[in-house]
């Protein structure tokens, strides 16, 4: 440790002198500021819709919108209903209770189910002047007994209901909710709980619900968000506290320190929501984030004021060396974290993007508020003139480690060299992957769900292809024919399970009122008028007019075709959606009318692709920036290319061991490796500053070296051992990607800090020319 | 035993004493008992009056509130019996404007027969539409035979299939011609399916001339608790009977439709909605009616809503 400092000269000086006079109003300021703010820090509001991941500007996101504009309801809720015989006639029966007490839930648009649905068929002869009745008639009458032998043949028989709303196997009832899209955001959770009651309500013994379906994926995530707060934000406060107690043994200290990255925390969170960011499943990782992050700069400090005191100095004398001494690195520190972070604001992907703007901010307001608060709080805790004994624990260890370093430095970088070839090569497994199904555990209901609805029904995924041209122009029938045409094509896509377009809605109508037709063969009329006049009869009623509303535009410009698939990773579903693509284009080229294949399927497969781009952007932004920062602060080349080689190192060590481990780059770790980057360079740059300063001082090389893998090896383990452990208990979460994210962190944290007390020191000894303490005192 | 008279005069003490005197077993002085019996009556009397006089008073009140009942059926008699001309034929232009405010737009002839309770043939009300308009569904039918007490017989003409067709299980709440409205709202309602109860019976509508009519404000429910709309507040004029407004609600008790009249003329004698428009809040779709031309009284015959006559070509 160097002595206090017997007087204060430069810029850095008077700074450090203007912070002290003003250090009361400037700590009162944070608190007050910090509690002003802490209404605004309501985590609760989230939104986990697919479409929150997406900037408004993105023209996939706006072809998305276009669509929920023209066609609302493409966001449902699925209820599979699994017993042993759907259509047992209490079956039926309680299908029909469930679905009109559903058609009561607040801001529920439409209830498709068996016992919703209507058919067309052809009634008997009655006489000879006609051909017999269009019998209209609800499947499940609405009222009265049930005919359960006919709604079975009828069911089955139908093949826009068979494999939709009712299983082949006759064993699994779906009923598909679709909601007002104003409103139902803001009360999807009490909706979706008043569904599950009226639905457990009525279930009949031996059947079993089952939800999916867009937004009942969206509002899992937000529970899991909500739960994984109340569930970890407790232990990693807990690992904080008790680590901060065992580093410490003061009572003091660790309430100090806990209220000052609470106070670093509201400011982050407060400012956040105050810019008008909201949190979903990605971004309510930021406070446990800046929590963690924030304790690295006040250990830091913490440990340099008491040595301070401890070696003689009064509290002005120790706060004023601690923030002379320290406000360099911790702001170059905090700035490259902040870089590293902000490096995400490149991602296409929003809620990456905002994470990445949030957590940037988040750590440069805990600089600020640190080197002020944390110092002045000092003044509140009697220092002990010896050092606590666990203190000494970790002394030993650091002495050894760089020892160990400095003797055999070219063995250290050889098995270090080893080692990372081993792990890095991992890298050639890693793949990009975006599966929410699979995000949540065998078991989950969500997991469980959609295998029951992917295995008996038409899956819970789905995408749109939506066609536009001149008005009139989609019910021509050239373009009724083409889009017959490209519905077959599509359902001969390996993972799609049932096409439903314009064209099948014609044919519904067609094939009673022209039965001579369909025997001929010709299941699509080829009179253009015809065509109209059976949309025409379609929309005489009130469900028909909303059904045909759903799948085509009043004026005839805009139609979509449905395309429901079985779950899937993000990259199988992105090759059927460009092939998708591909066939759209080549039917109707030259038609006038322009396909677009769009809906929830297209954005979850564009996520995909954006995570590759934005991995490769961002990672390559946060390294350009992180060691420019770096080469700025060291005002060395030398210096700066040592400071990469410990801080790629952890980066390498997470990709590889994420090929190894089978993690796939997702939403969530694709964050990694940029923050990676940005975090673990703290602890470099704590370790050259001080190892330069030792060497100016006099020191010979290993002295340095000595002193500064004591001294900051001993702040960078501590700030390790606590990261490692409260980022690990992310791995309990029943979300996938939270355990994988708290997991690779941990990790980096972990190789981060053995990089830093085994590679620089060897490194150091092995380019003497370059870094030797007396070539440092000669430049 | 004699009854022993005495003549001070006071009511009370002469009351007391006839009873003392019939409840004494001796003449001459009534017992303790009977003095305090005779009290305790006197004071019960004192407390019961004011009750069941207060009593009497709310029945009187509560028996006229009753009296909405009976009375907004009788509005509703008087919607459901108002001259609307033996028979119709009314041409009529719709615009239907969708959720984006398109509008699309249909023109179409109405012929209607008012049918009697106690046809032979079990037909109420005829109707017979007929569109002109888009081209694409010139001459395209629907005839509308209703039957009191069951779903209402409807045949569709298509003139792409030169066919007619029985189209059977639709009911009276179904769209009207694929508008806001239902056929119920646009033939009114069968008196019976429905409870009506009067609201206001000194509302008062302001028509779009800004002159405010004297209205009856009116719920009805529907008996068939099921049905997509079961029920509706209408403002009903008080001098013709003509719904001016609606509030129609669904299942949920959620506004969802919304009616207004914005043209009333007399035609013939018979009041008509020249212009309306419908509002579907749920569905943000709006209906507008402008009627062209009204004729009533014109001679239709029962004939003129045949399956054949459904197939004659359009005029």
């Amino acid at each position: 440790m160097s002595r206090p400092p017997s007087g204060l000269s430069g810029a850095a000086d008077r700074f450090t002198a203007w912070l002290w006079h003003w250090r009361r109003l400037l700590a009162i300021l944070s608190v007050l500021g910090a509690c002003s703010l802490a209404p605004l820090a309501d985590i609760r509001t989230l939104d986990n819709d697919i479409s929150a991941w997406f900037h408004q500007d993105d023209p996939v996101f706006q072809d998305y919108e276009r669509l929920k504009k023209e066609f609302p309801g493409s966001r449902t809720l699925i209820v599979a209903i699994d017993s042993a015989d759907a259509f047992a006639p209490a079956m039926l029966e309680a299908l029909r209770t469930i679905s009109a007490e559903i058609e009561q839930v607040d801001a529920v648009r439409r209830v498709q189910s068996l016992a919703t649905a209507n058919v067309v068929r052809l009634g008997p002869v009655d006489d000879g002047e006609s051909e017999g009745d269009l019998l209209v008639e609800p499947l499940v009458p609405r009222n009265g007994p049930i005919d359960a032998a006919t709604v079975r043949r009828t069911a089955l028989g139908d093949r826009m209901l068979a494999g939709d709303l009712v299983s082949t196997s006759g064993r699994v009832l779906a009923v598909v909710v679709s909601f007002d899209e104003a409103r139902i955001d803001a009360i999807r959770s009490a909706v979706l709980d008043d569904i599950r009651a009226r639905v457990s309500r009525h279930l009949p013994a031996g059947a079993t619900a089952h939800y999916n379906g867009s937004l009942e994926i969206s509002e899992t995530y937000n529970r899991v968000t909500l739960r994984n707060q109340v569930l970890f934000t407790p232990p990693i406060l807990l690992i904080v506290i008790g680590a901060l107690w065992v580093m410490f043994r003061s009572v003091r200290l660790t309430v100090l320190t806990v209220f000052a990255v609470l106070v670093s925390t509201l400011w982050t969170v407060g400012l956040y929501m105050w810019a008008g960011y909201g949190f979903n499943i990605l971004t309510s990782m930021l406070p446990p984030l800046v929590l963690v992050l924030a304790i690295a700069d006040d250990v830091h400090i913490i440990q340099h004021y008491t040595q301070c005191r401890r070696e003689g100095a009064d509290h002005e004398g120790a706060w004023k060396h601690t923030v002379r001494h320290l406000i360099t690195p911790l702001f170059a520190a905090s700035g490259t974290t902040a870089l590293g972070l902000l490096s995400l604001a490149t991602s296409p992907v929003d809620a990456v993007r905002t994470f990445g703007m949030g957590a940037a901010l988040g750590v440069m307001v805990d600089f600020v508020i640190s080197i002020v608060l944390m110092p002045t709080l000092l003044a509140f805790v009697p220092v002990a003139a010896t050092p606590p004994p666990q203190a000494r624990w970790l002394l030993g260890p650091m002495r050894a480690i760089g020892r160990l370093s400095t003797a055999q430095p070219a063995r250290v970088v050889l098995v270090a060299a080893l080692l990372l070839l081993v792990v890095g090569s991992g890298l050639l497994r890693l793949r990009v992957d975006t599966n929410h199904v699979a995000f949540f555990k065998d078991g989950h209901p969500v997991h469980d769900s959609a295998e029951l609805m992917d295995r008996e029904l038409a899956g819970i995924y789905s995408f749109q292809v939506m066609l536009e041209g001149p008005p009139e122009s989609l019910r021509s029938p050239d373009a009724i024919r083409r889009i017959d045409a490209l519905g077959q094509q599509l359902g001969q896509l390996g993972h799609v399970k049932k096409v439903i377009g314009l064209s099948d809605y014609v044919a519904r109508v067609h094939e009673p009122l022209a039965p001579a037709d369909v025997r001929a063969g010709k299941r699509l009329p080829t009179d253009g008028d015809l065509i109209s006049q059976e949309l025409f009869v379609f929309g005489l009623s009130e469900d028909g007019r909303r059904e045909l509303e759903s799948v085509v535009s009043t004026d005839y410009s805009r139609t979509q075709i449905m395309v429901k698939l079985a779950s899937m990773s993000s990259d199988e579903a992105f090759t059927e959606v460009e092939e998708a693509e591909r066939l759209s284009r080549a039917m109707f080229a030259g038609t006038g009318i322009t396909p677009t294949v769009t809906g929830a399927g297209r954005l979850f497969a564009t996520l995909d692709h954006y995570l590759v781009t934005s991995q490769v952007w961002s990672f390559g932004t946060a390294f350009v920036s992180v060691f420019g920062v770096i080469f700025l602060v060291f005002r060395s080349f030398r210096f700066g290319v040592l400071a990469i080689v410990p801080n790629l190192v952890p980066v390498l060590v997470v990709l590889g061991a994420m090929g190894w481990l089978d993690i796939s780059m997702n939403v969530a770790t694709v964050m990694v490796a940029s923050i990676a980057l940005g975090v673990v360079d703290d602890d470099t740059i704590h370790f050259i500053s001080r190892y330069r300063r030792e060497a100016r001082n006099g020191r010979t090389t290993d002295q340095a070296i000595a002193i500064a893998t004591e001294e900051e090896g001993r702040a960078s383990l501590t700030t390790a051992i606590i990261n490692t452990l409260a980022f690990s208990v992310l791995l309990l979460s029943d979300y996938r990607p939270s355990g994988w994210f708290g997991g690779l962190l941990a990790l980096t944290m972990a190789v981060a800090f053995l990089a830093e007390v085994f590679l620089l020191p060897a490194m150091i000894k092995l380019l003497p020319r370059w870094f030797a303490a007396e070539h440092l005192r000669h430049a | 035993m004699r009854l022993k008279l005495r003549d001070d005069g006071h009511p009370f003490q002469y009351l007391q004493t006839r009873l003392e005197a019939t409840s004494s077993r001796r003449d001459g002085e009534p017992s303790q008992f009977q003095a305090r019996l005779v009290k305790f009556f006197l004071v019960l009397i004192l407390l019961i009056v004011p009750g069941a006089l207060s009593f009497l008073l709310s029945a009187e009140e509560s028996s006229q509130a009753s009296n909405t009942t009976p009375m907004g059926d009788w509005v509703a008699r008087q919607v459901d019996a108002r001259d609307t001309g033996r028979d119709a034929v009314i041409a009529m232009r719709m615009r239907l404007f969708d959720r984006q405010g398109r509008q699309r737009e249909r023109t179409l002839e109405m012929q209607s027969l008012r049918g009697t309770a106690a046809a032979a043939d079990g037909i109420g009300d005829r109707v017979l539409l007929r569109f002109s308009y888009p081209n694409d569904i010139r001459g395209t039918g629907l005839l509308v035979l209703e039957r009191p007490g069951r779903d209402d017989d409807r045949y569709l003409y298509l003139p792409a299939l030169g066919r007619v067709r029985r189209i059977a299980g639709a009911e009276r709440q179904e769209s009207f011609a694929g508008s806001d409205l239902s056929y119920e709202e646009i033939g009114g309602r069968a008196l019976e399916d429905y409870t009506y109860e009067l609201l206001d019976a000194k509302a008062t509508w302001t028509a779009p001339d800004g002159r405010t009519h004297a209205a009856y404000r009116l719920r009805s429910i529907a008996k068939d608790a099921s049905l997509t709309y079961p029920a509706a507040v209408s403002t009903v004029r008080a001098d013709n009977f003509v719904v001016v407004q609606a509030e129609v609600f669904d299942r949920r008790g959620t506004r969802a439709k919304q009616y207004q009249v914005r043209r009333l003329e007399q035609i013939s004698g018979v009041w008509t909605v020249m212009e309306a428009v419908m509002s579907h809040e749920v569905d943000r779709t709006r209906t507008e009616l402008v009627v062209t031309t009204a004729r009533y009284n014109t001679g239709l015959s029962p004939e003129a809503f045949s399956r054949r006559a459904l197939e004659q070509p359009a005029r």
